[in-house]
């Protein structure tokens, strides 16, 4: 028989069935990063999703660019996260704008929006309205809070919904009178992940009854759905508040540093990976082993023990005896692990405006229905005309009146928002409307 | 009727149908807790999920050993909905004829046991296969490391998080990379699991086939966040540990103030302005006027703005800054945002102030279970649908309620 990972590769490696979700459309109205994620991982596998932005600066996350630096003028994050979307940009103030978005919206399967709670409803795209129009739809408000209840119009961001949720209180040491934040807005990320899922079942829903329905996921009951605290607090009556590098539910557990320098984390959860780490430190003693006080003392042994050996030795017995190791990598070694390049979840992309650029690939391997990346996020109303021509049938008099009337609009000379200094208009076919991203 | 009204009625549950019931999972995870999470989501949905277990070390897994019954506060939370069997003759027929299954154990042993993709795709060719391991069912490094157990603190690891949490001007162990202190990984590698498989799912309507979903819980936060792949591109260094300070703006984070902590952001330019007036502190305008003079990857630079913030902030209370907060003038429409400005101030709660929150009990964020006279709180799912809200009906056999 073949060997297992030599067949599982083969799957992965074969021709597969194409895009998943084909046929799907969406439209966006996001910013930041808890809406337009939502969009990026539906464009991964296919769907078509248009993005609408204001003119001049789009999306603010456009202009948050990592330490300020910017390649050739695009922020990359943006540049990945609105990978494979038509943008549009178009100025919801002006009726005719607001006429458009809507009839947009008369065409799309899914409409995903993250502004302030009750302002699609101002703009006169709430779901009440679409719904009457477009029965079939699955409409996504993201916000801080949810949509209804008393916090419902508190702004939020990342570190808010953090903060509001009590997951400030989780990170750090015991010791110490700090917070830190969870890292790479891990605050909305995880939320448009779970708001994806609720997408996807509520398509499921709709192939078998033709329903479309309205959804609402907040941040802050994202991130409370997975801390055990709240139960724990429910039973004990206690908080397990910071426990430094300590997992409260794995014994021994922590962060130590090895002879080398490196820092490797171990965790054990079962008594079988407990009893392999015995046979190497014989001074582990199981005894209830995950009262708190007893984790610190097994942890002290282990931490003497790991500063023996270096980080690949130690590595070689996890390897051997089944014990849940790892290093800690940082950024740089994240980006040059050969693992992750055969895996295809970093993947060196040559982008059409932008140039050859490391990215993520997709969020899942998938053998029949892989994702794919197959352009980067495009400046402000780039796809304007592109997209009024394929989705709304208009010709190009029709588009310049509404570039004349200040309706729909472009990007400003700034970093971030503009495209690279050596574009050319005149050349670009796909910014004229004239072909599609794909040809 | 106002808008609180309408949109509570139209989340109500009553009688409405659950948007998975026809699917039917078999989820073997043992005490991989990603794997447990995915089929939760399922289970919250309607799906049919069948829990297999080979063993009760899951059970055993517990914040300081705290058990709810017989088993701890993980395994109680995740098994809403399921039931929950041991692995036998008669189990391993019903797993052929599953819809989906997921599998949380090590690469290749549901292979050898004659249950893994290769056995089940032969005779079902419709069935979706989600595997949840460190380094995925692939690769030379997954092979190499296949019989590493998963977790939480090492996934953590691999995808590069603790690196970036906590404060590198402490000394001593303290200095340490820092874990997050929740489940971060398995969190989303979990949830990305169960996004694989509802695409295999909707792609198999049209199709007829299954496929095989593989999700690596080293890579699931990396691949999702996309940060490490622009740094590495972009910087020679690594980014460090940097405290409460963040590297996209500033402020964004954490800070002391009087009488507790808050959350600060101040997104644009415009919010920064109004966070300076709201503290009396304008001397700062001038030089850190826009966005790009307050980020920078040379941390001291930063920390000049951060202290000097942060023994501002001392002197205010919660409920001043608020106060304050709230009388700035913040535009709804993202063109005025340029010049209206508000910077988001939120109180760090507390466990308990989370749960006296009226705002949650409105939204059913937490849902009890009565234990011999005790009441036991779980989340809800987060998920607010319409047609098919999800729902939590019963915990290893125990009724659920508000």
């Amino acid at each position: 028989m073949t060997d297992y990972f030599e067949f599982i590769g083969s799957l992965m490696k074969g021709k597969g069935r194409g895009e998943a979700l084909k046929g799907l459309k969406v439209v966006e109205i996001t910013h930041f990063i808890f809406g337009p994620n939502i969009g990026r991982v539906l464009a991964q596998f296919g769907a078509e999703v248009v993005k609408i932005e204001t003119p001049g600066e789009g999306d603010r996350y456009r202009a948050a660019a990592i330490f300020g630096r910017f390649y050739n003028r695009a922020n990359l994050l943006y540049a990945i996260l609105n990978a494979n979307k038509y943008v549009v940009a178009m100025d919801a103030r002006n009726e005719k704008a607001r006429r458009i978005i809507f009839e947009l919206l008369k065409q799309a399967d899914v409409f995903v929006e993250n502004l302030s709670a009750g302002l699609v409803e101002a703009m006169g795209i709430g779901y009440d309205r679409i719904v009457k129009v477009n029965p079939r739809i699955v409409y996504v408000s993201c916000s801080g809070y949810g949509q209804y209840g008393p916090l419902s119009r508190m702004p939020s961001f990342d570190v808010a919904a953090q903060g509001v949720s009590s997951v400030a209180m989780k990170t750090g040491w015991e010791d110490v009178d700090e917070f830190y934040k969870l890292p790479d807005y891990f605050g909305d990320y995880l939320p448009s992940m779970i708001a994806i899922f609720a997408v996807l079942s509520a398509l499921y829903h709709r192939e078998k009854t033709g329903k479309g329905q309205y959804i609402d996921i907040s941040q802050c009951e994202s991130l409370m759905r997975f801390m055990y605290d709240f139960t724990f607090y429910s039973v004990t009556g206690d908080e397990i508040g910071k426990t430094g590098n300590l997992d409260p539910a794995s014994s021994p557990s922590g962060i130590f540093r090895t002879k080398d320098g490196k820092f490797v984390a171990i965790s054990i959860l079962t008594n079988s990976q407990f009893n392999a780490l015995r046979s190497l430190i014989p001074e582990l003693e199981d005894g209830n082993r995950l009262r708190k006080e007893k984790i610190k003392e097994l942890n002290a042994k282990v931490a003497k023990w790991v500063e023996q050996k270096t980080k690949d030795e130690i590595l070689e017995i996890a390897k051997k005896l089944g014990i849940p190791v790892q290093p800690v990598l940082d950024d740089k070694e994240v980006i040059e692990d050969p693992w992750r390049w055969e895996r295809g979840s970093l993947l060196k992309f040559r982008d059409r405006l932008l140039g050859e650029i490391p990215i993520t690939g997709a969020i899942v391997e998938m053998s029949e229905t892989p994702g794919k990346i197959k352009w980067l996020g495009r400046p402000v109303g780039y796809h304007n005309r592109l997209v009024l021509k394929k989705w709304l049938k208009m010709n190009d008099e029709e588009i310049k009146k509404l570039e004349e009337e200040g309706v729909i609009g472009y990007w400003d000379e700034m970093p971030g928002i503009a495209p690279p200094l050596i574009w050319s208009a005149e050349r670009d076919e796909v910014f004229k409307g004239e072909k599609d991203e794909e040809g | 009727m106002k808008r609180d009204e309408i949109l509570m009625k139209l989340f109500s549950e009553d009688s409405k149908p659950l948007a998975l019931e026809d699917v039917f999972v078999v989820e073997i995870a043992e005490e991989n807790f990603a794997a447990a999470i995915t089929g939760s989501l399922f289970a919250e949905m309607g799906a049919k999920v069948l829990r297999v277990e080979f063993s009760d070390e899951a059970k055993k897994i517990s914040p300081f050993g705290v058990k709810i019954g017989e088993v701890g506060i993980p395994y109680f939370v995740e098994s809403r909905n399921k039931e929950i069997v041991k692995f036998s003759d008669e189990i391993k027929e019903k797993i052929f004829s599953a819809d989906v299954i997921i599998d949380g154990t090590l690469p290749g042993y549901l292979d050898s046991i004659g249950i893994g993709y290769r056995q089940i795709s032969e005779r079902n060719p419709k069935a979706i296969y989600v595997a949840i391991s460190p380094f995925g069912h692939f690769t030379s490094k997954a092979k190499e490391f296949k019989n590493v157990p998963d977790s939480d603190l090492t996934a953590q690891a691999y995808n590069g998080y603790p690196m970036l949490i906590g404060n590198p001007y402490l000394s001593g162990e303290h200095s340490y990379p820092l874990r997050a202190g929740l489940w971060a990984a398995w969190a989303m590698a979990g949830v990305n699991a169960a996004v694989g498989a509802m695409i295999a799912l909707l792609e198999r309507l049209r199709s007829g086939r299954g496929q095989f979903v593989d999700v690596a819980t080293n890579d699931a936060l990396a691949v999702v966040t996309t940060f490490p792949a622009v740094m590495g591109f972009l910087f020679e260094k690594p980014r460090g540990r940097f405290g409460t300070i963040d590297y996209l703006m500033y402020p964004f984070g954490y800070h002391k103030v009087k009488d507790g902590y808050i959350a600060l952001a101040t997104p644009t330019d415009a919010d920064f302005r109004a966070l300076l007036k709201i503290l009396n502190r304008w001397d700062l305008e001038p030089d850190w006027k826009f966005t790009l003079d307050r980020i920078s990857d040379d941390l001291e630079r930063i920390r000049v703005l951060d202290e000097e913030l942060n023994k501002t902030l001392r002197n205010f209370t919660i409920r001043g800054l608020l106060k304050k907060s709230a009388k700035m003038r913040k535009s709804r429409l993202p063109f005025f945002g340029k010049f209206l400005g508000r910077p988001v101030i939120v109180k760090i709660n507390t466990l308990k102030e989370v749960l006296q929150d009226e705002h949650w009990k409105i939204r059913r964020s937490f849902l009890k279970v009565k234990l011999n006279g005790k009441e036991v709180l779980i989340p809800n799912s987060p998920i607010k649908a319409s047609e098919t809200p999800p729902r939590i009906k019963k915990l290893l056999g125990k009724e659920v309620s508000d």
